[in-house]
């Protein structure tokens, strides 16, 4: 054992985001609070204890496992999990208007968590078959699309729209870093920057457009490319006005427009925004101290162990306590980008960057949610927020990328 | 290439790391915002905050008759509200208990309250008894997402149903809901008659309220004095033209039989009185849903939610004569004084029946003896010469053959054939002058209701004015701003003051003989009428009766049907009666009539009609 080059730092975020989130349920969940709990989420912070306890277990064994056998039994486990999650359609258990939980033996997995793991896992394998790492190729760039829209798809009707979002802005990411030009990649993520400035103003969705556009052709200098962006853009731009005025119910608008003027829907959506941004508001410098948090303990904040937690921890430990949480993200996000571009074989690196941007855009939806940055998705902080399947999952992700950290030298090697 | 690779995977690394870079400043730049920046103002909010949304519900228009008299208010009832996104499902047995409702009920109310919004709160059920409405606000602290509101239903403080008129009001629909963020899921909204006409006008603006709240969600008062909320708007309040007594009356008379009857303002075409029998009970309706009921109401043969007055289409058989005799009149196919020769039958390729007394008849004594002969031969005429869609054309000017445009739903347009809509339905060279021979004597493939007859018996009354009929005559918005129905009138050009004349006297002197001169003249008051017996080939035959008063100056006009009663002159005549002589002098002192109207059985017998076809 080489154990100084093990990457403890790695370790050392991944502990410290852990705890933080047992903090942060057990106030949620055990606080004042629970007596307007119904038992079982009393119990949240007991099982996830014993999450955190199988999670190290987990993570040792895959310490101990050849590296290539990652991409051995890639394909296996995405066959494994698109089974699992058409399965989940049709017999998952149903709560609060998703149908996302597998019963299997005395638990209710979460298949579309492992579906994230399971789809980069095969799209790395994938991309890392190829011989030169360039999706210039249109068949490569296609099935690597497909690859993640599939479970994307089945996630989507198990009616989990926040997971399914993930994975397709996965696509961009693992095309980004197999060689897509960089204009080209600009070009497959303008629609979202669009659309989501579009819904705040439209004139800076139209700024977005010309900028992204002016852009795109410094860097291919291609006039095609340009004109295609600027064409695509202001259909994005009309297509996401039209949608909102023409195509969506009232109360549905008012559901995307609440983040911009939560009183738009003061009785819907914007509830719930109003209740988190006063949370974390609220909280201060310092916070209000652990389960002091009124906002937490009387039950005003919606889902407060799982997709508002960063709420919980805004009010009762302030700035300092968000702060905190943000630097431990940005570390590790920082990190594990580093730690792909070290990486000598192609599907070490796809694998790492992947889990950073999985990782990331989790954080951004988690928190962009929570403060009213974007629109309301469904979507737990890494880490931090209640769930078994979603901390186990997200660990794996992290003891892989150890693994294959660890053995960077011999696995380029096999390479 | 390897070189290469290895420098555009570094540039890869330092672009996503700074994409990381400039997002999560964002959002550090988002938390000082709110933590730092606006902790003055979130602090606040977050102490006293403890917000509690409530809605308060408007106060629905009032419905008025013409004096002011209150037909249709609001009585409060009290309904349990959820917020599914904060419901917790463990409750349910204790929410079930409370209620004293099955759970599986309460889970299938609940799932539609889902399906409608997570986030929004919905009624999960309305009008439950006070009792359950205490017991639910005693233990509000232990059931998250659910509030309770008090809200209104409808009330009719007079004995005054006009079921069909008022209209009833419903939970709205899927769609309705889902259309308009002005309807909730269980908003009640009208469903027929002027409850459905003017539901914008009566419903109101929803007000929403938050109430600070403590931790067991005991409510503290308003929030930030009221700035986010927002109040209710009440409905506005609709004044009807309606006379309350009248329609009291109306209602009564048609209590037991199967028809419709509007009386008019033949001036202004204010609807004075409008009645369909059977009707149904609107109280019934008012609340919860009455399933059994409205089941029955559903099935029962009879129809009642069907509103006869507007709806039921029926030949109006001799009471068409009048308006035939104008159109014949103008048309030049008779003077006033040409007279045709009665047999007693009239013939043409077949016999037609007529009960008048053989003999000279000229329009006036055609109309006073109700002769079918006269009218046959005035209908062969336009039909041999080819007049159909011109005589079609000035018939519908009465108002037959099309909507009169009254502010009610799902009125019946009638019909008045002319040669595209015979070639239509009977087929192209497939009729003959045969087929419309009937149309002289309102039979045959014409039809009307007595909404369209009591607007073309107002031409005649009012001398030759089209009227448009409607119901409300002013809007009184909640500031008392008021906006008041137009009169419309439209002179119909090609009437004539001499040929109005003929047909008025014709009219006049019908009521002068035989079984109306019984039952329905009046002492002091001049009165000018026509009976009408529409042939039934399912039944008895349907009593028809129009009729204006008084003669010279007329101030109500009336048209009444009574389906299957047999001779208009006993069975629609004396209701039209007794609503004219209520509605002209205050009160009605024919008991003799009134009891032969409430006990009314249909009689075949009277052979005074003249309408009875032999072959």
């Amino acid at each position: 054992m080489r154990a100084h080059e093990f990457n403890w730092f790695l370790v050392f975020v991944w502990v410290a985001l852990s705890a933080t989130g047992l903090i942060a349920i057990y106030s949620a969940t055990q606080g004042p609070v629970s007596e307007f709990l119904s038992p079982n989420i009393q119990n949240n912070f007991y099982s996830q204890v014993a999450w955190f306890t199988l999670a190290v277990v987990v993570m040792v064994f895959i310490q101990f496992t050849p590296p290539r056998s990652f991409h051995q039994i890639a394909y296996a486990l995405y066959a494994l999990c698109l089974l699992l999650g058409i399965a989940t359609i049709f017999w998952g258990i149903e709560a609060g208007g998703a149908r996302r939980w597998l019963p299997i033996g005395p638990v209710n997995i979460q298949i579309s968590e492992f579906m994230k793991l399971a789809s980069i896992m095969a799209t790395a394998t994938y991309l890392s078959h190829r011989r030169n790492l360039s999706s210039e190729n249109l068949g490569t760039a296609l099935m690597t699309t497909l690859l993640l829209f599939i479970p994307a798809f089945i996630i989507f009707l198990q009616n989990d729209t926040g997971t399914a979002l993930i994975l397709l802005a996965i696509i961009p990411i693992m095309l980004f870093w197999s060689g897509l030009p960089h204009g080209v990649s600009l070009l497959i993520i303008s629609p979202a920057i669009i659309t989501y400035l579009t819904v705040i103003n439209w004139v800076s969705g139209l700024v977005a457009v010309l900028i992204i556009t002016v852009a795109i052709f410094f860097l291919q200098k291609k006039a095609w490319l340009s004109v295609t962006s600027l064409v695509l853009g202001l259909l994005v731009l009309l297509g996401t006005k039209l949608m909102l005025q023409q195509v969506l119910y009232p109360h549905q608008r008012a559901r995307v427009e609440a983040f911009v003027n939560p009183s738009l829907d003061p009785q819907g959506a914007g509830w719930n925004i109003i209740q988190a941004t006063t949370a974390i508001g609220s909280g201060g410098f310092y916070g209000k101290g652990f389960m002091e948090g009124t906002q937490t303990q009387l039950r005003f904040l919606p889902e407060q162990w799982t997709d508002f937690i960063f709420c919980v921890i805004g009010e009762e430990f302030g700035f300092v306590g968000t702060v905190t949480i943000l630097l431990l993200f940005l570390m590790l996000f920082m990190k594990l980008i580093g730690m792909a571009g070290e990486q000598k074989h192609s599907f070490a690196q796809l694998f790492t960057v992947s889990v950073a941007a999985i990782l990331f855009f989790h954080f951004l939806f988690n928190i962009g949610s929570a403060t009213g940055l974007i629109p309301v998705i469904g979507l737990p902080l890494p880490f931090v927020s209640y769930g078994g399947s979603s901390f186990i999952s997200y660990s794996i992700m992290i003891a892989i990328c150890l693994n294959l950290d660890y053995n960077k030298r011999s696995f380029s090697i096999y390479n | 290439m390897h070189l290469s690779a290895s420098r555009r995977t570094k540039v890869s690394v330092r672009i996503l790391q700074s994409i990381v870079l400039i997002a999560w400043l964002i959002i550090l730049g988002r938390i000082f915002q709110l933590q730092i920046l606006d902790y003055e103002k979130y602090s606040p909010i977050s102490k006293q905050n403890h917000l509690r949304q409530e809605f308060v519900n408007p106060a629905r228009g009032l419905i008025l008759d013409r004096n002011g008299e209150i037909l249709v208010e609001n009585e409060p009832i009290y309904s349990i509200t959820i917020n599914p996104a904060s419901f917790d499902m463990s409750r349910l047995p204790l929410l079930s208990e409370l209620l004293e409702m099955e759970q599986s009920d309460l889970l299938l109310r609940i799932e539609e309250a889902q399906s409608y919004s997570w986030h929004r709160t919905s009624r999960l059920v309305t009008e439950v008894s006070f009792q359950a409405f205490s017991n639910i606000q005693e233990n509000i602290w232990q059931l998250p997402g659910i509030g309770h509101q008090i809200e209104s239903k409808r009330y009719y403080p007079l004995p005054i149903h006009a079921s069909h008129t008022f209209g009833y009001l419903r939970e709205a629909s899927r769609d309705e809901y889902l259309g308009t963020s002005r309807i909730r899921l269980g908003d009640k909204i009208g469903k027929s008659g002027l409850e459905m006409s003017y539901e914008d006008l009566l419903r109101g603006e929803l007000g929403t309220e938050y109430i600070r709240v403590n931790a067991l969600g005991q409510a503290l008062g308003t929030y930030t004095e009221g700035e986010m909320s927002s109040r209710p708007v009440q409905g506005n309040n609709i004044i009807t033209t309606l006379d309350a007594g009248l329609q009291q009356l109306a209602e009564e008379l048609m209590s037991g039989k199967r028809g419709g009857v509007v009386a008019i303002d033949p001036g202004s075409g204010e609807i004075l009185a409008i009645a369909s029998s059977p009707q149904f009970n609107v109280e019934r309706l008012a609340g919860r849903l009455d399933t059994e009921y409205w089941a029955d109401i559903n099935s029962d043969p009879e129809q009642p939610l069907f509103h006869r007055a507007i709806s039921s289409r029926q030949p109006p058989g001799s009471t068409f004569k009048p308006f035939a005799g104008l159109v014949g009149l103008h048309l030049g196919i008779v003077t006033p004084s040409r007279t045709i020769h009665n047999p007693g039958y009239y013939f043409r390729g077949r016999r037609y029946g007529d009960l008048a007394d053989p003999g000279d008849y000229d329009m006036r004594r055609a109309l006073m003896y109700s002769s079918n002969t006269y009218f046959f031969a005035l209908m062969d005429m336009v039909a041999s010469r080819g007049y159909l869609n011109r005589w079609s054309d000035l018939i519908k000017d009465f108002g037959f053959g099309a909507r009169t445009g009254i502010d009610l739903p799902s009125e019946n347009s009638g019909i008045i054939p002319d040669s595209t809509w015979m070639n239509q339905n009977i087929g192209v060279r497939a009729w003959g002058t045969g087929d419309l021979i009937n149309f002289g004597v309102g039979q045959g493939f014409i039809s009307a209701t007595p909404l369209q007859l009591a607007v073309a018996v107002s031409v005649i009354a009012n001398g030759g004015f089209r009227v448009q009929p409607h119901l409300v005559r002013t809007v009184r918005s909640p500031d008392g701003d008021q906006v008041h129905t137009e009169k419309n009138l439209q002179r119909i050009e090609w009437i004539q003051e001499s040929h109005l004349e003929v047909v008025r006297d014709g009219m006049k002197a019908a009521m002068t003989h035989g079984a109306v001169l019984y039952y329905a003249s009046l002492d002091d008051i001049e009165v000018a009428g026509k009976t009408g017996t529409a042939q039934n080939p399912h039944g008895n035959n349907h009593g028809w009766f129009i009729t204006y008063a008084p003669a010279e100056e007329p101030e109500i006009a009336i048209a009444v049907l009574v389906e299957n009663g047999g001779f208009g002159s006993s069975s629609a005549a004396p209701i039209a009666s007794l609503l004219t002589e209520k509605y002209l002098t205050g009160e009605i002192n024919r008991s003799h009539i009134l009891n032969h109207v409430l006990n009314f059985e249909p009689t075949v017998e009277e052979p005074e009609e003249g309408l009875e076809i032999t072959e």
